[in-house]
């Protein structure tokens, strides 16, 4: 139960994995100075993340603003370079590459981001959009075959057939991004991302910046696209009932590491880390009778500085169930539970046996943590954020 | 792919509701149009032709180019003629008589010729310095804004230093090295336009160069060379056309104050704003319009860039579109 | 959720046809916010639900005052205590706003003065609107910020906003808005610029407030989870207009309008099963067609027919009547009460 392999990720090894990262970190140095600047300290944005996506499945990555995950995300693609650690898709080394087969390489791995507006360049076409990256790169020789040539003709046709995937006409390719809802730009995101039949796709907060009735289309869109495309997602998102609604596996970040790492359904049924179980139950739910039954863990305080993570345990400073022992000194290891299911807390089966109870957390600078009687019952299914008694 | 993409249209097309007739009709005006779709400075020429300020600043800017341009055509006599020069006294200039319907300026020559040889003048230099400044601006500018790092560093400093000296002064100091002549009028002009054009283009680059576009262009794999060329300096160069626009104004009001101070074109004989506002300045009492009329003259100029330049400023800002 | 306070003697505030149209230059006229009828009671906590354009804080804009004048115009009535806030002269309304109504908004960073301190911002409030003097004012304000769960009143008291965090922030602009006890609080998208777990703190805060203060607070937001948890009463906006109306339970268990009904289909649940799709509401709310000509969600609408275009379309109490709360529905095809398209998946 309780393995201590602290980097590998899961036990399935047969899995056909597209993407592993080892050990990623993420440092921005902090510079001050008048004439000359001087490195003051480092920001950790990511501090030491391993994961694994299989071929063709989601992988969500969740936690707050300031947690590392556009950075890792941005990192994964060398859109941010790393400081440290290993990232290899479908054997190869990405952090490896130079600075031009690194560009070639960029076909393989795209990315969709959260403001369509401002990820689009307002003074393209549709048109100029959707074919600069195949002028850059050449169409697939699948492609090059079934539309005739690698001609602009040809650039022009493989566009035209990615704006009907995407849910837009052709007449599109002659706007501009401006003339667009937010969902439709949305399309137009996603579509450029999809025109180098990309393997990897990274999609960070697609839908946040969106109307909330035209997010369901675009959630819809991005899962339709990985059935129809065979694509692995890499999906980053603040809000876990998207990211548990599209996700195969999801990992939970706090201040740069991974903290919990499960599959969807089992993260839902059992979150095993205390942060998760905050964010679980801080997430509302549109139904009164969950919500007017649901126990809440409400987190102390805010986010510590990512220029100075707290010793230990990060979480600990915020957590209702930290301990005397071991959490404000000792680095727990992300270790696996069970198949499938890592989690970085020294406590975890405690908490999930009823062994450890919450408490109030009431350091200086934080606010009283708010833990409603009830959370101290004697099974783990009690702690269900959720839960209706 | 494509059978797909066939299965994927059919279902979308179940998706959207089949609109009952009833709301067809009255839907029939906002259904979208298979038009061309509007560019961003198509969008712009749109706005500023609906803006009235902006068109009547371009109908100044237009009749100041047209009467430049065609001086030659429209002036009745020869520039710089002196024929009527013993009909003007000490003690008076002729004011307008038949033939001559503003008068005679204090040489002799006829005023309105003068003055239309005055906008060409004024254009000549107030274009000529403009681009030179901005040519000059911009490539320091864009070299900054590029390449960021040391570069940044380094041409911001030498930028900074144009920067703190006055800029009349800066133009004084050129004029009085070159000598006077009308190219170093032009120079002296330009260099004190240098780094307010620098500055404006590497800040506009730097902000577009943090938009996500710019990360979506190298996530696409496109050269560094191209995210630049193609996608950053495009968007940066609104803000610099606008400020050309109205620099323009302030050179020629420029030009003009360097002829005041006696640092103008070397030429007597050449028509301009600026020496004709000086020499009708010794008659101010007796003949105002010798110096009104070419204050008049400077001022509407500027006025048409100036109006010209905040429309285009209004019509380029992002805000503005729907 | 609050507990009704007594018996009570007609609503607090009463918007009756509140119609707001923009007019900027060199544009046709855009009406915003077109007849809106809503009341709160004192101590009521109602929800205004929108997404961005259905008019909802326009809607609040308008009854505090706070639109400008040149380009918009605002009828209807909006009674407070039988005070109407769109008559009243600037001054009066000045006198109330911040005394007997407050308001709260989304961006905490630019709704409080960066070069003032905190204490400043609320001991301002109180100098204004109560006979205090400074020592008790600051006094007061230490009070407020240790109210509202900012540890360390008295040293963040004399500290800027930018020497906050975003939550804090936020904690310190409801302290401002409580500084003198408003019977009236509006929210607008209180949260929606904060992390989900901060969020969680703020609104559990607001509930708090509400059930201590009995203060009466209107809270507009995007997020049918916020309402849930929250309020008492929903009011559903869609391009300008209320297209339903109803007790919190009501409405989540029973949704009417086909908006609301598609909104509550479409939106991911993190408590549904994994796998289960999601019902998107057609279109954009782009699509959309004129009030005065048809229905104006018809276009996006899966239910549509030639009856959905008419001028006249009311907001009409549904029947049977299940709560202590009217449910009001403008819609020619409202959904049947039985299992919701949104509960089928959960349950």
């Amino acid at each position: 139960m309780s393995g201590t392999d602290g980097t590998g990720a899961g036990t399935s090894g047969r899995e056909d994995v597209l993407l592993e990262v080892e050990d990623l970190r993420v440092h921005f140095p902090i510079r001050r100075g008048i004439v000359f600047d001087r490195t003051i300290g480092h920001v950790r944005a990511v501090d030491g993340v391993s994961l694994r996506i299989a071929r063709g499945t989601t992988y969500g990555l969740v936690g707050e603003s300031g947690c590392g995950k556009s950075t890792l995300g941005r990192a994964l693609l060398r859109l941010n370079e790393p400081t440290s650690g290993r990232i290899v898709l479908d054997g190869t080394d990405v952090r490896a590459l130079g600075r031009e087969p690194l560009r070639r390489f960029r076909r393989r791995m795209q990315m969709v981001f959260q403001d369509p507006l401002s990820s689009l360049d307002p003074r393209q076409s549709v048109q100029s959009l959707l074919t600069e990256p195949l002028r850059v790169h050449g169409l697939d020789e699948a492609d090059r075959g079934r539309l005739g040539g690698n001609g602009e003709r040809a650039h022009v046709e493989r566009a035209a057939e990615l704006l009907e995937v995407v849910g837009l006409p052709r007449s599109a390719l002659a706007r501009y991004p401006h003339e667009f809802s937010g969902g439709q730009r949305q399309r137009i995101g996603i579509a450029r991302a999809m025109v180098l039949n990309p393997e990897l796709v990274v999609a960070d907060e697609p839908v946040s910046a969106l109307d909330v009735s035209v997010q369901a289309q675009v959630i819809n869109l991005l899962e339709e696209l990985q059935e129809l495309l065979g694509l692995t997602y890499l999906v980053i998102a603040h809000d876990l009932a998207v990211v548990r609604h599209i996700s195969d596996t999801i990992g939970v970040m706090y201040l740069g590491v991974i903290v919990e790492e499960a599959p969807s359904d089992a993260l839902y049924e059992q979150p095993l880390h205390p942060y998760t179980l905050a964010l679980m139950s801080a997430i509302p739910v549109p139904d009164p009778a969950v919500e007017d039954a649901r126990e809440r863990i409400l987190l102390a305080g805010d986010l510590p500085s990512p220029a100075n993570p707290p010793a230990g345990c990060r979480f600990h400073t915020r957590c209702p169930f930290a301990q005397e022992r071991l959490c404000a000194d000792t680095v727990p290891e992300l270790r696996e539970v069970a198949p499938g299911r890592r989690v970085a807390c020294h406590w975890a089966e405690e908490i999930r046996d009823g062994r450890i109870t919450a408490h109030r957390v009431d350091p200086d600078a934080t606010v009283t943590a708010d833990v409603r009687p009830g959370t101290s019952g004697p099974s783990g299914t009690d702690l269900d954020p959720l839960a209706v008694p | 792919m494509s059978g797909s993409v066939e299965r994927s249209a059919d279902r979308r097309a179940q998706e959207r509701p089949a609109w009952p007739p009833a709301l067809v009709e009255v839907m029939g005006g906002t259904a979208v149009a298979d038009e061309k779709g509007t560019s961003l400075w198509r969008g712009a020429v749109q706005r500023l032709r609906r803006n009235p300020s902006a068109i009547v600043g371009a109908v100044i800017v237009l009749a100041f180019v047209v009467v430049a341009a065609a001086a030659p055509l429209l002036a009745p006599y020869e520039p710089a003629s002196t024929e009527w020069i013993a009909m003007v006294t000490p003690s008076d200039v002729p004011g307008p008589f038949p033939g001559h319907p503003l008068g005679l300026d204090p040489f002799g020559s006829d005023l309105l010729t003068q003055l239309l040889y005055g906008a060409r003048q004024s254009l000549l230099i107030g274009v000529v310095s403009t681009s030179l400044g901005l040519l000059v601006g911009a490539a320091l500018g864009g070299l900054a804004g590029a390449f960021g790092g040391w570069v940044d560093t380094l041409v911001m400093r030498v930028v900074d230093i144009l920067l703190s000296i006055p800029s009349l002064l800066l133009a004084v100091s050129v004029a009085a090295v070159l000598g006077r002549n009308p190219l170093a009028i032009m120079i002296a002009i330009a260099a004190a336009q240098v780094p307010i054009f620098a500055r404006l283009l590497r800040g506009s680059m730097l902000s577009q160069r943090g938009q996500d576009y710019v990360l979506a262009a190298s996530s696409l794999g496109l050269r560094r060379r191209t995210v630049v060329m193609s996608h950053v300096l495009p968007n940066s160069l609104g803000p610099v056309i606008v400020q050309a626009t109205l620099t323009l104004a302030t050179s020629i009001i420029e030009v003009a104050a360097l002829s005041y101070l006696g640092l103008g074109a070397p030429n007597p004989a050449v028509a301009e704003w600026g020496r004709m506002l000086v020499k009708g300045q010794e008659r101010l009492q007796s003949d105002p319009h010798l110096t009104l009329l070419p204050g008049v003259c400077i001022a509407i100029t500027a006025l048409g860039f100036t109006l010209f330049g905040e429309a285009l400023r209004e019509a380029l800002d992002p805000k503005s579109r729907r | 959720m609050a507990e009704h306070p007594g018996p009570v003697e007609g609503p607090l505030l009463a918007v009756e046809d509140l119609s707001v149209t923009f007019q900027h230059r060199g544009g046709p006229p855009t009406r915003a916010v077109d007849g809106v009828s809503f009341t709160v009671d004192p101590g009521e906590v109602v929800g205004i639900v929108g997404e961005s354009g259905s008019g909802k804080s326009v809607t609040s804009m308008a009854v505090m005052g706070l639109l400008p004048a040149r380009t918009s115009r605002v009828t209807g009535s909006a009674r407070f205590d039988d005070r109407d806030l769109l008559r009243m002269p600037d001054a009066e309304r000045s006198r109330l706003r911040g005394k007997e109504i407050a308001m709260v908004f989304q961006d905490p960073m630019s709704s409080l003065n960066p070069v003032l301190t905190v204490g400043l911002q609320i001991t301002e409030v109180l100098q204004r609107h109560q006979q205090v003097g400074r020592a008790e004012a600051r006094e007061q304000a230490v009070e407020l910020l240790h109210r509202v769960g900012i540890p360390d009143p008295r040293r963040r008291v004399g500290e800027y906003p930018h020497q906050l965090s975003g939550g804090m922030r936020q904690r310190a602009l409801i302290a401002v808005a409580l500084a003198c006890r408003p019977r009236l609080l509006i929210c607008d998208e209180p949260t929606t610029a904060l992390d989900v777990t901060i969020q969680a703190q703020v609104l559990e805060l607001l509930r708090e407030l509400v059930a201590d203060l009995g203060t009466a607070m209107i809270m507009i937001t995007h997020d049918l989870g916020v309402v849930a948890g929250l309020c008492d009463r929903v009011n559903v906006m869609y391009a300008g207009r209320v297209v339903e109306s109803a007790g919190r339970r009501d409405l989540f268990a029973a949704p009417r309008h086909r908006y609301t009904e598609g909104l509550l289909a479409s939106i991911p649940r993190l408590d549904a099963p994994r796998g289960e799709g999601l019902t998107p509401i057609p279109g954009t709310p782009r699509d959309t067609v004129g009030w005065d000509r048809a229905c104006a969600f018809a276009p996006r609408c899966r239910h549509a027919s030639d009856g959905c275009v008419r001028p006249d379309l009311a907001l009409e109490p549904m029947a049977p009547r299940s709560g202590e709360v009217e449910h009001l529905v403008r819609c020619v095809h409202p959904a049947p009460v039985g299992a919701p398209e949104h509960l089928e998946g959960a349950r």
